[in-house]
């Protein structure tokens, strides 16, 4: 079975305590959707998921799946690189050939363009980042926040690929926003 | 080491990267060459047309490499750090190739670095070399090692406060067994004297030595 198991999982930043004795299986194929309020450790529990960080006390583990991609606010793109420069790097670095023009039409974002990212709007960088998610190999998808810039059309292209995308991966979804978790099959509120 | 082909893939396109981001920004390399030139310039114009030795010529050129070096390779790492792209990078890159990628380009910066600045030490100096495959030799071995050393040390000081001062801190003794030997075999070049080729075997066995500390230690690195 393909899952990431979380056992008697404890973290704590400084004082504060973050999780304790937490246990939980996420299973792939599935959406999880990851809420509570600011501070409660959603992106903290992204990261431990990912095996990004490690828990104080407790552990996590991996089953069956391997690569991790993801769409955080912490994670940039190269600002002084094209859309198409941008895809094609992450691409090299763990992906499968893309093809630039189908991936325009997947996500609305012209790739023939020569304007560097650092140009571009916060959603239209945002869709980038969406293009490099679902074009490099990866079995565990980490999203935090990810429809927070974005306009109608750029939530229904990010719904569709979510949908499409959970049929064999193991989606985890941080979110203050409620219509997030309409694409969510299990909803996971923290602190738990 | 333990570089697999597919690591080789991601470290030529991280290289590829750099060297376009650094056509791009220039920053870096404009350091580079700027503190070459003033430098050269600098202390032949305070010498006032003296004739300097080989010995005392060689080491000129290796501080000023030294120096000019520690400009340009000291934001190896910062500079994505502050962009917020490192950890993207790191994310989808395997540890060894981030730091491959990111030597040969600090090695393909030392070299661009060597071809502009070597040309106008001479001319500025009145030096001719007797012996220039021997100084293209010591360069190479030289610029090897600076590059592997300045690797590491850039990727442990990106959350340095002081890096600016604390980066050719650390490089110089580390750096040292491949000046010593540098320094020695460059005056050899200059003046046409024999010279011992245990001192370039020196130089490219301590250039091994760094980089495989280099791939080991960058694993611990967070």
């Amino acid at each position: 079975m393909k899952k990431i198991v979380f056992e008697n999982v404890s973290l704590n930043f400084g004082r504060h305590e973050i999780f304790k004795n937490l246990s939980c299986e996420l299973d792939a194929g599935k959406v999880f959707g990851i809420i509570g309020k600011n501070g409660a450790g959603k992106s903290t529990f992204l990261k431990l998921a990912a095996q990004i960080i490690k828990p104080a006390a407790g552990e996590v583990k991996i089953l069956g799946l391997k690569n991790v991609a993801a769409v955080t606010p912490e994670l940039k793109i190269y600002d002084d690189l094209t859309a198409a420069e941008n895809l094609n790097f992450f691409v090299k670095l763990r992906g499968k050939a893309v093809n630039l023009a189908e991936m325009g039409a997947r996500v609305d974002l012209d790739f023939q363009n020569n304007t560097r990212a650092g140009d571009f709007s916060t959603g239209m960088k945002q869709r980038l980042k969406f293009a490099i998610l679902l074009s490099v190999d990866a079995d565990i998808w980490l999203l935090d926040e990810p429809t927070a810039n974005l306009d109608d059309s750029g939530r229904e292209i990010f719904y569709r690929e979510i949908r499409r995308g959970a049929v064999e991966k193991l989606i985890l979804l941080a979110t203050n926003d409620a219509a997030d978790l309409e694409v969510c099959d299990e909803i996971i509120k923290l602190p738990i | 080491m333990k570089l697999s082909n597919f690591r080789f893939e991601q470290a030529a396109a991280i290289f590829r990267k750099d060297f376009l981001l650094g056509l791009r920004r220039r920053a870096a390399f404009a350091a580079m060459l700027m503190f070459s030139l003033t430098a050269t310039a600098n202390l032949s114009l305070s010498i006032g047309g003296a004739i300097f030795d080989e010995n005392l010529l060689a080491a000129l050129l290796w501080v000023v490499i030294f120096f000019a070096a520690s400009a340009g390779i000291s934001g190896t790492f910062e500079t994505e750090a502050a962009a917020g792209t490192l950890a993207t990078l790191k994310l989808y890159a395997e540890p060894q190739a981030i730091l491959f990628g990111k030597m040969f380009f600090t090695l393909a910066s030392l070299a661009a670095l060597t071809v502009f600045l070597l040309p106008i030490f001479l001319i500025l100096f009145d030096c001719t070399v007797a012996q220039i495959w021997l100084l293209l030799a010591v360069i190479f071995f030289g610029i090897i090692g600076l590059a592997a050393a300045g690797t590491l040390i850039a990727a442990l000081t990106t959350s340095a406060s002081v890096k600016g001062g604390l980066f050719p801190i650390l490089l110089f003794p580390i750096t040292l067994p491949i000046f010593l030997p540098a320094i020695q075999l460059t005056a050899a070049a200059i003046s046409g004297a024999d010279f011992e080729t245990e001192l370039l075997m020196t130089m490219a066995i301590f250039d091994a030595i760094l980089i495989t500390a280099a791939s080991i230690l960058f694993d611990y690195l967070d």
